[in-house]
């Protein structure tokens, strides 16, 4: 099996070292803090004032934590490398890693800025979901935030165990949840249970996120306090009466219906992106994941890249997490900041894709279609080395055929499946497949070296990403007389470059028809999808092949 | 400046991830091994896509495994344990035992022959990973019973039945332990009859079958089943046996491997029993309903396993609506085994002088930064510290190959 070599000649340049954090809550504050101690330029943008607590600060019983943010904000704002732009908003933000140019407002003027690299660090919003209870919120009928506020103070906590308070929680009904929400819940169970023998809590709820720090012991702690769980998959039936709220609970277990009228009813809460995610996403191009959260689910990304290099998103920007792993992220982020960036001058592959000036007529169907957005344009489109990422989903979408990807250019390629096809033995039938590096051929070189069962007409021919694979290139299999050919992607969802997979299904279902008008059977032309840990899985395809064309 | 030397001990997915950060940044990292293949549980694990992708994240191990083996200041030290540690002037100096290693790296091509031949199942092991390098180790028991064989059976000349354990003596700046876990033993829940029934079956076994068959077939005759049970929490979130945690990765792993399989046997009845179903992926309410409508979900715990004709199994179970005990019959049953502490890790608390956690675990000391064990130099990322999946256990072991170079003071 041989397989195009991606020969790269290395060139120094010059790149912009200052970071663009965007957001000040805790995670951005830790952020700026941990990359000004590296030594770079930090410029830290927030929506208002930094350093105010977002939301999610304040989430849990965490009485140091108040104190913990203000020490840390008071050093990033005492640090020389740091500078502070209030009340910001990002306008636009072009260039490539290394040399993004960002415009934006802070206290109502606009500034531009040179920096190296992007974090985005925003926060999420809380939202209590009475609604979809059916309730209102009232003095009795509250919020986990309003709940978790209230239980600051000593006074109150008093008063639950002297009046003899009941204190009901709702959770999981209205939403799926998560740990750290349990984490919320739990805390403030415990501390119902603890502010007094005569306090009492009851939760409802379905099910219990205990895959975080602890927790289940938390949700033992509360129960041996006395705190009292009915768990469901279905909500109790609840009555929002005048004098306060009641809950009908039919209990399988004793098989009678309990009532209670607790004197609180703790609404859960939804925990999201705000807003400012979608604008950001669209400012900085990047991907929007589920939920509004600004990263895709794909395991290329974790855990803070985005599909753009030089751009990383921390903490709440991109899942819902906690202090701890909001560090990680952090720390993880610097890291890749470090690797980026380095002393401000970087090696850059001479060559990955580049564009031939000549053939190309700016149509830019190329930055349209670049997932990692490494294309812009002076009067040509221009491929910028430290973000391309070679896939070269561009040089096969170019109408123009303009652009190349070194080591496997459409010259070097044909010759490949020219030499590959013409050194398979007669009477074996000839079987080229295209396979993505980072998935198919992994697979094919395992199923090869733990002899699994493979034809012997079988040929490998190495792709960065099935989205290389043009049509012209299959054709040109069929006509230099491959018997078959599979065109092997990672599966939708894991391509590396996020849209790899459906461009090559695409051209593959074009190539289907194109088969058909000249008369080539279809059964002689596949497409699968793999990942690198399914040898087995990569035999049996081809050897399924062979019987197919055989 | 001078060069740093930094030893991670467990060349799991965390150990190979911290291992690669330190290395692109010119540390010279000291990877060592216990067992005789990188990638620890994890390497064997295999695709849980169905249609799409669903994120279980075994593929990253894979590549991590690759791009360590690729990058050129990385020694891995395989068969290899750390036998005693001490430390003076911010130096560590650790005393390794190294081997037997029967087979020779540098002349073994991987041909597979001592393994193909075997006389003895067991007596030579094969590594999950085309990385794994050799793909091959020959056991000393193996060695003991079978020397004529290993003697004569390799064409290259790679193999050396008298190959003797060594050790040396590395000097480092800096230590991150990532040992990881241990499956929980099934046969601590013995109404399971995990050792009886070859159908009952653990998450791991799974893994692996489907791994090596590209399949889950029954281990009774090969065949795939028709119907089969999940049984969720075994070994975690258990108070009797005194294990207060859930595994995070138990819940993931049942239901990723359920869609996978329904995914090739569309016909396929799964039933999962369970308490709680934790978050999967980041978009776990869609993915959620989709098992939902795939899958029968009971919200209720088996208490034992039967064997039946056709060593199909009867699960048996409280139904709290009904009131009464139910049972039912499966062709296969998994136990969605959880994370357990390494039983080592007593022995290296002692070693290095690192606290444990109440659960075992290896304590971090700061209740935020979760890398920073008791001792200063000395980090630690993975499993090794509590649950945790790949991803999460690959985003620790970069946070702690930062806190490595922040303490060497090494940066850009
Ligand atoms: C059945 C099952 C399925 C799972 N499926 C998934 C999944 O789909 N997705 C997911 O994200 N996670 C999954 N997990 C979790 C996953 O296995 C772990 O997150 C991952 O393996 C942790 O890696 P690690 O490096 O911390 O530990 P390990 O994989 O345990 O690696 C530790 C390494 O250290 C070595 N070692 C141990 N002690 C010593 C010593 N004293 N000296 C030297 N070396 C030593 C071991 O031999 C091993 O190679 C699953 C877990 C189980 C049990
Ligand atoms: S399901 Fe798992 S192994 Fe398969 S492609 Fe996705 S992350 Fe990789
Ligand atoms: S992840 Fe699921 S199965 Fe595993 S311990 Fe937690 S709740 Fe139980």
């Amino acid at each position: 099996m041989t397989t195009a070599k991606n020969t790269r000649e290395m060139e120094k340049i010059e790149i912009a070292t200052d970071v663009l954090v965007i957001g000040g809550g805790y995670t951005g504050l830790k952020a700026a803090d941990s990359i000004a101690e590296t030594g770079y330029r930090v410029i830290l943008a927030d929506q208002k004032d930094a350093g105010t607590p977002g939301q999610s600060s304040l989430f849990g019983l965490q009485p140091d934590f108040q104190n913990s943010l203000d020490g840390l904000k008071d050093a990033v704002k005492a640090n020389s490398r740091v500078e502070f732009l209030p009340e910001a908003r990002i306008k636009t933000a072009a260039g490539v890693p290394g040399d993004f140019t960002i415009r934006l407002t802070s206290d109502g003027t606009e500034i531009e800025k040179k920096v190296g690299a992007i974090v985005v660090a925003t926060d999420i919003v809380s939202t209590p979901l009475n609604h979809i209870y059916g309730l209102d919120l009232s003095d009795r009928v509250i919020s986990l935030s309003d709940f978790e506020e209230k239980l600051s103070s000593a006074d109150f906590k008093k008063k639950l165990d002297k009046d003899k308070q009941t204190v009901a929680f709702l959770a999981g009904f209205a939403q799926d949840g998560n740990p750290l929400l349990m984490k919320r819940i739990l805390d403030s169970v415990l501390a119902v249970e603890e502010a007094g023998k005569n306090a009492t809590a009851y939760v409802y709820i379905n099910d219990i996120k205990v895959a975080g720090d602890n927790l289940e012991r938390l949700y033992k702690a509360g129960r041996d306090a006395g705190a009292i769980y009915f768990k469901s998959t279905q909500p109790p039936e609840i009555k929002q009466q005048n004098d306060g709220p009641a809950i009908l609970l039919h209990d399988p277990v004793i098989r009678s219906d309990i009532e209670a009228e607790p004197d609180y009813l703790v609404i859960e809460e939804a925990m999201t992106p705000g807003q400012v995610n979608s604008e950001l996403a669209d400012i900085l191009r990047i991907d929007l994941g589920p939920m509004g959260f600004l990263q895709t689910d794909n395991v290329h990304r974790f855990p803070v890249h985005s599909n753009r290099e030089g751009i990383y998103v921390i903490g709440s920007t991109r899942d819902i997490q906690d202090l701890s792993d909001t560090w990680t992220d952090v720390e993880n982020a610097v890291l890749d900041i470090k690797q980026l960036l380095g002393d401000g001058t970087k090696e850059v592959p001479k060559f990955c894709a580049v564009v031939d000036r000549e053939k190309c007529v700016t149509c830019l169907t190329c930055y349209r279609c670049c997932p990692h957005g490494a294309i812009y344009w002076d009067d040509k489109a221009v491929i910028s080395p430290v973000a391309c990422q070679a896939c070269g989903i561009c040089a096969s979408e170019c109408p123009q055929e303009a652009i190349q990807v070194t080591g496997y250019s459409d010259d070097e390629l044909l010759e490949q499946i020219r030499t590959e096809i013409s050194g398979i033995k007669n009477g074996d039938p000839k079987i080229l497949a295209f396979c993505c590096e980072n998935s198919a051929l992994e697979a094919g070189r395992t199923a090869d070296l733990f002899h699994y069962n493979l034809p012997k007409g079988l040929r490998l021919i190495r792709v960065p990403c099935a989205g290389k694979v043009d049509i012209h290139y299959v054709l040109s299999a069929f006509i230099e007389g491959a018997d078959g050919v599979l065109v092997m992607a990672c599966h939708p969802g894991n391509c590396k470059s996020e849209t790899g997979t459906t461009f090559a299904r695409w051209r593959i279902n074009n190539a289907y028809q194109m088969l058909e008008e000249t008369g080539i059977d279809k059964n002689r032309l596949e497409f699968v999808t793999l990942a690198s840990n399914m040898a087995p899985d990569f035999a049996k395809i081809a050897v399924e092949m062979e019987k197919r064309i055989g | 400046m001078e060069e740093k030397q930094v030893m991670i001990m467990g060349g799991g997915i965390a150990g190979l991830t911290a291992a690669r950060d330190l290395a692109e940044f010119g540390v010279n990292v000291h990877l060592i091994e216990k067992s005789s293949f990188m990638g620890g549980y994890a390497i064997g694990y295999t695709c849980k896509a169905s249609t799409e992708c669903l994120q279980c994240g075994a593929c990253s191990v894979e590549k991590t495994l690759k791009e360590a083996t690729e990058t050129p200041n990385i020694e891995f030290h395989l068969s290899t344990t750390v036998e005693a540690v001490s430390s003076e002037n911010n130096k560590f100096s650790a005393k390794l035992k190294k081997g037997p290693f029967f087979i020779d790296p540098e002349r073994c091509n991987n041909c597979g022959l001592c393994y193909e031949k075997s006389p003895e199942k067991g007596a030579v092991l094969r590594g999950y990973s085309k990385n794994n390098h050799p793909l091959y180790a020959i056991t000393a028991e193996g060695i003991q019973s079978h020397r004529d064989f290993f003697a004569s059976v390799c064409p290259e000349g790679a193999i050396s039945v008298d190959a003797k354990a060594t050790s040396e003596t590395l000097g480092v700046d800096a230590l991150i332990v990532a040992t990881g876990f241990e499956p929980f033993d099934p046969n601590q829940k013995p109404t399971y009859r995990y050792a009886e029934h070859a159908n009952v079956i653990t998450g791991l076994d799974m893994e692996r079958i489907k791994r090596t068959h590209g399949a889950l077939v029954r281990p009774s005759d090969g065949q795939p089943p028709e119907k089969i049970a999940f049984i969720q929490c075994v070994g975690s979130r258990d108070e009797r046996l005194g294990h207060l945690w859930c595994s995070r990765v138990c819940c993931p792993y049942a239901l990723r491997s359920a869609q996978s399989i329904k995914t090739q046997s569309p016909e396929m009845d799964i039933t999962i029993f369970y308490m709680d179903i934790q978050n999967i992926g980041k978009n776990f309410p869609e993915f959620y309903q989709t098992c939902k409508s795939d899958f029968r979900f009971i919200r209720s715990i088996p208490v034992d396993i039967f064997g039946e004709d056709n060593d199909r199994l009867s699960l048996r179970r409280f139904d709290e609506t009904e009131g009464t005990t139910v049972m039912e019959t499966f062709d296969l049953v998994v136990l969605s085994i959880g994370i357990m502490p390494n039983s080592e890790n007593p022995a290296i608390s002692k070693l290095l002088g690192i606290e444990l956690d109440q659960d075992g675990f290896i304590d971090h000391n700061d209740a935020l930064n979760q890398t920073l064990t008791s001792q200063n130099g000395i980090f630690v990322a993975g499993t090794a510290s509590g649950p945790n999946s790949i991803p999460g256990s690959m985003a620790q072991a970069g946070h702690a190959a930062g806190e490595v170079l922040k303490y060497l003071g090494v940066t850009q």
